[in-house]
C-alpha cells in the first residue's frame, strides 16, 4: 500500500530542475464549501475551512488596500498640482482646505477601535464553542453569557452613523463632493470605508441569525472569525484615511 | 492512491439548473467562463472585421450595420478592445482553463470557495451584458478607445457615445474588477491550502503556478481600476473634478470642472493596464511550457528558471506603467526609471524562450495540434516581444507612439500569441473536458491558415507605423500621407478577412467534436499530470473520495526502462 | 509535418525579413536637428532585433528536429551555466541597446532651446490646430477660452480683447518655421487630450488640457510637412491636420510682417 511517509527518490533539485520541495504536512480534504448540509464533519475538514476563510480574508484586505491606496495617491497628487491661473497669471493651487471635525472622528475611533475589541471577545467565544462543537458535544450555554456579537453591530452602527454626523458637519460648512477636490476626495475615502464596514457587518448578521436560518454552528464561527480579521482590517484602513486626511489637509 | 474519507459531495445534483447552471461545481464555471469568452470573442472578431472593411471601403453599406461613421467606428475600435482584453484575454486563460484544470492539476476536488466562484462567473456575465447594452442606449457604445483617457471619457458632450455609453462601460468594468477578484482569491487560496498530499510547489505544473501568479497579478491590478472606473464615474456624474481640468470649452460650451488632472487617470488606469497584459499572457505562457514539455517527451527546461522567471514577470509588471506615457506630459526623468525597467523585463522573457526552445531540444517530438500551436505561440511571442525593448526607449517611442507600430505589438504578442495558446489549451484538453478527441486534420489546417495569416495581418502593420501613420483613425483621408498607405491597409484587411473566416474551422471542429468527435481515452496524449489519472469526460465527482497522492514532479517523460516512456505524477515512488 | 513546420518557421521569418527590407512604405525623411541620432538609433534597433528574430526562428527551427534517441536525453531538467550565459547575454545586449538611446532623450527634454528660438504656442481644439506667435511685442496675450472664445468671429483661442499684450499675437493654422533655428513650442488644448505628431521632424508631444508642456525641436531643411493628430481625440480625430512649413528666415519675417499688418 503506498504511503507518504518515505521521502521519494528523485534527483537533489540543481537551479535547472524542478525538486521535492516542501511536503505539505496536512492533508487537503478536497476542499469546497463542505456545506450546510447538517452531515458530520471532521475537526480537520474545519480546521483547514477555517485557515481557508483567513487567507481569503487577507487576500480581500489586500484588495481593498490597493482600491484605497489608489485613490489615495490621486489625492496626495492632486494637491500638488498647480493651476495656471488666466487672470494672475501665476501658478495656484485650487486645494481648499477643509475644517475637520475632530472631536467626532475621535469619537468614531473609539467606537470602531471598540467594536474590534468586542468582535474579537465574540471570536475567542465562538472558538471555544467550536471546540466543544467538533466533539460532537452541544455547545455548553453558559450563564450571563455576553452577547459581543451584538454589541459589536451596534457599535458599527454607532460608527456608521458618526460618520454621517461629519458628513452633515462638512455639509454646514459648505463642503460638497463637487466643487471641492479635498471634499470630494473626504467623502470618496470615507464613504468607501463606510460601504465595506457595511458589507462586514452584513457578515456579522448572518453569523447572529445563523442559528436561527439552521446554519451550521461551524459556519458561524467561520463567518464571526474571518469578519474578526476583516474589522480589525478595517479599523487600521480607518486610522490610514484619518491619518491621511490630517497630514494632508494643507 | 490512498483511499481517504469523501467530504464532499459525490452525488451530481439532479435538476438540470443546479448542474449545468448554477452549480458551484469548478468545472462548470470554468466551461461557463469559456462559452461566456467565446461569445465575447466573436463579438469582438466581428467588430475589427467591420473596423477593417471601413477602412478600405468605407462608404461601403454593409447589411444590417448600414454606413458606418466615424463614432460607429470609434465605437466598435472601444468595443473590440474592451471585449477582447477583458471578456477575452482575462478571462479564457485563467477563469476558463484555470477554473476547470487547477483544482484537477492540484489533486483536488474543489476549489476553494465554489460559491464565490460561481459568483465571480455571473457577475461577469452580467458586466457583459451591461458592456453589450451600451450598443443600443441612445448615443451608442463609447468612442473614447479601451483606455477612456479623460477628458474626452469624462465629458458627455465630447462626443457621441460619450454619454450614458461610457457610464455603462464604467458600471460594466467595474463589475468585472469585481468579479475578477473573487476569483484571484479563489486561485490564490486554493493553490496555496488546497493541494493533494505530496504535491509541493516545486511539484506544481507550470500551468498552475501562471495561474497562481497571475491571480495575484489581478488581485492588485483589478482593485486598482476599481478605483479608476469609479473616480470617472463621480466626475461624470457627481461633478467632482479628479480628472477634467478648469478651463475647458467643448463644442462651445464652456465646462463647469475645476484643477483635476488627466494624466491622474492614466496613470491609475496604467498602473492597472500592465500587469493585465501580463495577466493576458502569464497563463498562455504556463501553458506553452506544459504543452512542450509533453509533446516533446522531455522535462521542462529549467523548470526552476521558468517559476522564477514567471515571478519575476510578475513583479517587474508593475514597475512599468509609465512606458505607455513618455509622451503624455509626465516628468521626463520618470521616463529613465521606466525604460530601464521595462527592459529589464525582456530578460525573464527571454529566458522562457531559450527555455522552450531548449526543452524542445533533442527531443522526440510528436507533431499534434496543441503542439503546432504551442510553436506557433514561441514564434509570435518572438516577433511580438522583439519590439518590445524598441518600444521601451523613450526617444524612439516618442515616434512610435499611438501609430500601428504599437498596434502591430500588442496584437501579435498579446493578441496572436495569448490566442494561440488558448487554441492549444481547447485542442489539448477537449478530450478531457469533453470525452472526444478534435479532429487533427482540421485543427492543423485551421494552425497553418490562422499562423500564416497572424504574421500576413501583423508584421505590415509594423511599417504603417514607422511610416508615421496614427492609430485610432476611423477614415484613411484625413492625412494625406497617411492616405497614401491606402494599399498597405488594404493587404492587412484582405490577410484579416482570410484568417477570420479560417476560424471558422476552428469552431465547426470545435462544435462538431462535442457531439460526433472519436471518444477519448483517459489519457489520450500520455501527459504526467493529475488530471489525466481521471477518466475521459471528467467525472463530476473528481477526486472526491479518492485523492491522489504524489511522488513525482509534472514533468518526467523520456523515462526508460519502463512501457511507458514517462511517469504519471501519482505513480509508486 | 516535422519539416513543413520547419520550414514555414524559416520561411515565414524570411519573409518578414525581406518585407522590411523591401519596404514599401518607411519612416519620411528626416528634417530636424534629431532625427539623424533618432534614425540611427533605430537603425541599430532594427539590425539587432531583426538579427535576433531571424536567428531565433533558425534556432527553434533546428530545435524542433525529432530526435530518434530513446531516454532522457542528457541535461534534460536544465543547465545553470547555459541559462546565466544566455541571461547575461540578453541583458547586455538589451542593457546597452537602451543606454545607448538615453542620450537622445537626454538631448529631447533636458536641454533647453537655444535662446534665439522661435516661442509657438501650439493649441489644439477639436479638431484644428491653431498656432499662435507672439507678435513683435515677443509677449503672448492672455487667453481665457471659456469667456473669449469665438471660432466664428475669428478667435478660436479667446484671447482677451482688453489684453494689450494679445493685440498684435498672429494666430495661425499654419506651423510656419524659419529653418536653422529651434522652435520651442507650449503645446496647450481647450477640450481633450490631442498629440502634435510631426513624422518627419521625429516629434510627437501630448497637447494636454490644464498643461502648459514646452517641447522643442530645430528644422534643418525647407519644404512642407504634415502634422496629424496622435491622441484619440473624438470622432474629427482622423482628419485633424495641419502642415509645418519650413521656410528661409527672410520668408519667415516676410510672412510676419504680413501677418502683422493684417491685423
Amino acid at each position: 500500500m503506498p504511503t507518504i511517509s518515505s521521502p521519494p527518490k528523485e534527483r537533489t533539485p540543481g537551479l535547472g530542475g524542478g525538486g521535492p520541495g516542501k511536503i505539505p504536512s496536512r492533508r487537503g480534504y478536497g476542499g469546497g464549501d463542505d456545506g450546510d448540509r447538517r452531515r458530520p464533519e471532521k475537526f480537520l475538514s474545519y480546521q483547514s475551512r477555517l485557515r481557508r476563510y483567513r487567507i481569503g480574508v487577507a487576500l480581500f484586505s489586500v484588495c481593498v488596500s490597493m482600491l484605497f491606496l489608489g485613490i489615495a495617491s490621486v489625492y496626495v497628487a492632486r494637491q500638488r498640482i498647480p493651476y495656471y491661473d488666466q487672470n494672475t497669471q501665476a501658478f495656484m493651487s485650487t486645494w481648499k482646505a477643509i475644517h475637520l471635525p475632530y472631536i467626532q472622528l475621535w469619537l468614531n475611533s473609539l467606537l470602531i477601535v471598540a467594536g474590534s475589541i468586542t468582535l474579537e471577545l465574540a471570536r475567542r467565544g465562538q472558538i471555544k464553542k467550536a471546540e466543544f462543537a467538533s466533539m460532537g458535544i452541544l455547545p455548553p450555554s453558559l450563564e450571563r453569557e455576553v452577547p459581543w456579537l451584538s454589541i459589536t453591530l451596534l457599535l458599527g452602527a454607532g460608527f456608521l452613523a458618526g460618520q454621517l454626523l461629519v458628513w452633515n458637519n462638512l455639509r454646514h460648512q459648505g463642503v460638497y463632493l463637487r466643487a471641492n477636490a479635498s471634499g470630494a476626495f473626504f467623502y470618496t475615502l470615507t464613504g468607501l470605508h463606510a460601504i465595506h464596514l457595511v458589507g462586514g457587518m452584513a457578515v456579522l448578521v448572518y453569523a447572529l441569525l445563523g442559528s436561527w436560518l439552521r446554519r451550521r454552528f461551524e459556519s458561524q464561527q467561520i463567518a464571526v472569525d474571518a469578519t474578526g480579521w476583516y474589522w480589525h482590517f478595517m479599523g487600521f484602513l480607518w486610522f490610514c484615511i484619518f491619518g491621511l486626511l490630517h497630514f494632508s489637509r494643507a | 492512491m490512498e483511499e481517504l474519507p469523501s467530504i464532499t459531495t459525490t452525488v451530481k445534483p439532479r435538476r438540470l439548473l443546479r448542474r449545468y447552471v448554477f452549480s458551484t461545481d469548478h468545472k462548470v464555471v470554468g466551461l461557463q467562463y469559456f462559452f461566456l469568452s467565446l461569445a465575447a470573442a466573436l463579438t469582438g472578431t466581428l467588430l475589427s472585421l467591420l473596423m477593417r472593411i471601413h477602412l478600405i471601403w468605407p462608404n461601403l453599406a454593409l447589411p444590417f450595420f448600414g454606413t458606418i461613421k466615424p463614432e460607429n467606428y470609434l465605437a466598435y475600435l472601444t468595443m473590440h478592445g474592451t471585449l477582447m482584453v477583458f471578456f477575452v484575454l482575462s478571462l479564457v486563460p485563467q477563469s476558463g482553463f484555470g477554473n476547470y484544470f487547477l483544482p484537477l492539476q492540484l489533486g483536488v476536488s474543489e476549489m476553494s470557495f465554489p460559491k464565490l466562484n460561481a459568483a465571480g462567473f455571473w457577475i461577469s456575465l452580467l458586466s457583459f451584458l451591461v458592456l453589450l447594452a451600451a450598443f443600443f442606449v441612445p448615443g451608442g457604445a463609447p468612442g473614447a478607445g479601451w483606455t477612456q483617457y479623460p477628458p474626452l471619457s469624462a465629458l458627455a458632450a465630447s462626443g457621441p457615445g460619450q454619454a450614458l455609453g461610457t457610464d455603462l462601460w464604467l458600471v460594466s468594468i467595474g463589475l468585472f474588477c469585481l468579479a475578477a477578484v473573487t476569483g484571484s482569491i479563489n486561485f490564490i487560496t486554493t493553490t496555496l491550502k488546497l493541494r493533494a498530499p505530496g504535491m509541493s510547489l516545486m511539484r506544481m505544473p507550470l500551468t498552475c503556478w501562471t495561474w497562481f501568479v497571475t491571480a495575484i497579478l489581478s488581485l492588485l491590478a483589478f482593485s486598482v481600476l476599481a478605483a479608476a472606473v469609479l473616480l470617472l464615474l463621480l466626475d461624470r456624474n457627481a461633478g467632482t473634478d479628479f480628472f477634467v481640468p478648469a478651463g475647458l470649452i467643448v463644442s462651445g460650451a464652456a465646462v463647469h470642472h475645476a484643477g483635476g488632472s488627466p494624466l491622474l487617470w492614466q496613470h491609475l488606469f496604467w498602473f492597472f493596464g500592465h500587469p493585465e497584459v501580463y495577466i493576458a499572457i502569464l497563463p498562455g505562457m504556463g501553458m506553452t511550457s506544459h504543452l512542450l514539455s509533453v509533446f516533446a517527451r522531455k522535462p521542462v527546461f529549467g523548470y526552476r528558471a521558468m517559476v522564477g522567471s514567471v515571478v519575476a514577470i510578475g513583479f517587474l509588471g508593475f514597475l512599468v506603467w509609465g512606458h505607455h506615457m513618455f509622451v503624455s506630459g509626465m516628468n521626463p526623468y520618470a521616463a529613465f526609471a521606466f525604460s530601464t525597467l521595462t527592459t529589464a523585463i525582456a530578460v525573464p522573457s527571454a529566458i522562457k524562450t531559450f527555455n522552450w526552445m531548449a526543452t524542445l531540444y533533442g527531443g522526440r517530438i510528436r507533431f499534434t495540434t496543441p503542439l503546432l500551436f504551442s510553436v506557433g505561440f514561441v514564434s509570435l511571442f518572438i516577433t511580438g516581444g522583439l519590439t518590445g525593448p524598441l518600444l521601451a526607449q523613450p526617444a524612439l517611442d516618442v515616434y512610435l507612439h499611438d501609430t500601428y507600430f504599437v498596434v502591430a505589438h500588442f496584437h501579435l504578442i498579446m493578441a496572436m500569441a495569448g490566442l494561440f495558446a488558448v487554441f492549444a489549451a481547447t485542442h489539448f484538453w477537449f478530450p478531457k473536458i469533453f470525452g472526444r478527441m478534435m479532429n487533427e486534420r482540421l485543427g492543423i489546417l485551421h494552425f497553418w491558415i490562422t499562423f500564416v495569416g497572424a504574421y500576413a495581418i501583423f508584421v505590415p502593420m509594423h511599417l504603417l507605423g514607422m511610416a508615421g501613420h496614427p492609430r485610432r483613425y476611423s477614415e484613411l483621408t484625413g492625412v494625406q500621407y497617411v492616405a497614401a498607405m491606402a494599399p498597405l491597409q488594404k493587404w492587412i484587411t484582405i490577410a484579416a478577412v482570410v484568417t477570420i473566416a479560417g476560424q471558422i474551422i476552428f469552431l465547426v471542429n470545435f462544435f462538431w467534436s462535442m457531439f460526433k468527435g472519436a471518444a477519448a481515452p483517459s489519457n489520450p496524449w500520455e501527459c504526467s499530470t493529475l488530471e489525466w489519472t481521471l477518466p475521459s469526460p471528467t467525472p463530476h465527482a473528481g477526486f472526491a473520495g479518492r485523492l491522489p497522492v504524489v511522488n513525482h514532479g509534472p514533468y518526467e517523460y523520456g523515462v526508460t526502462g519502463r512501457e511507458a516512456d514517462y511517469l504519471m505524477q501519482d505513480a509508486e515512488a | 509535418m516535422a519539416v513543413a513546420l520547419r520550414l514555414a518557421l524559416l520561411l515565414v521569418a524570411a519573409a518578414c525579413a525581406c518585407l522590411f527590407l523591401a519596404h514599401p512604405v518607411w519612416f519620411p525623411d528626416g528634417v530636424s536637428a534629431q532625427s539623424a541620432a533618432i534614425d540611427h538609433q533605430f537603425a541599430i534597433a532594427f539590425w539587432i532585433l531583426g538579427g535576433l528574430f531571424l536567428a531565433a526562428h533558425a534556432v527553434l527551427a533546428v530545435c524542433l528536429m525529432r530526435s530518434r534517441r530513446s531516454g532522457k536525453p542528457r541535461n534534460s531538467y536544465g543547465d545553470w551555466r547555459m541559462e546565466a550565459a544566455w541571461t547575461l547575454a540578453i541583458a547586455a545586449l538589451f542593457f546597452g541597446f537602451n543606454v545607448a538611446g538615453v542620450r537622445i532623450w537626454s538631448k529631447m527634454k533636458f536641454q533647453q532651446p537655444e535662446s534665439n528660438a522661435i516661442q509657438v504656442e501650439v493649441t489644439g481644439v477639436q479638431f484644428q490646430w491653431y498656432f499662435r506667435y507672439a507678435g513683435p511685442d515677443g509677449v503672448f496675450g492672455h487667453v481665457d477660452a471659456q469667456r473669449f472664445a469665438r471660432p466664428q468671429e475669428g478667435n478660436p483661442l479667446g484671447l482677451d480683447p482688453g489684453d494689450s499684450d494679445g493685440k498684435d499675437d498672429i494666430v495661425s493654422t499654419v506651423l510656419v518655421l524659419p529653418v536653422g533655428r529651434d522652435v520651442d513650442l507650449t503645446l496647450r488644448s481647450q477640450d481633450v487630450i490631442h498629440s502634435l505628431f510631426i513624422p518627419a521632424m521625429r516629434f510627437k508631444q501630448d497637447a494636454v488640457p490644464g498643461m502648459s508642456i514646452h517641447a522643442h525641436f530645430r528644422p534643418i531643411k525647407t519644404g512642407a510637412y504634415e502634422i496629424s493628430c496622435a491622441e484619440l481625440c473624438g470622432i474629427g480625430h482622423y482628419r485633424m491636420r495641419a502642415v509645418a512649413q519650413v521656410v528661409s528666415d527672410e520668408e519667415f519675417k516676410r510672412w510676419l510682417k504680413a501677418r502683422e499688418v493684417q491685423k
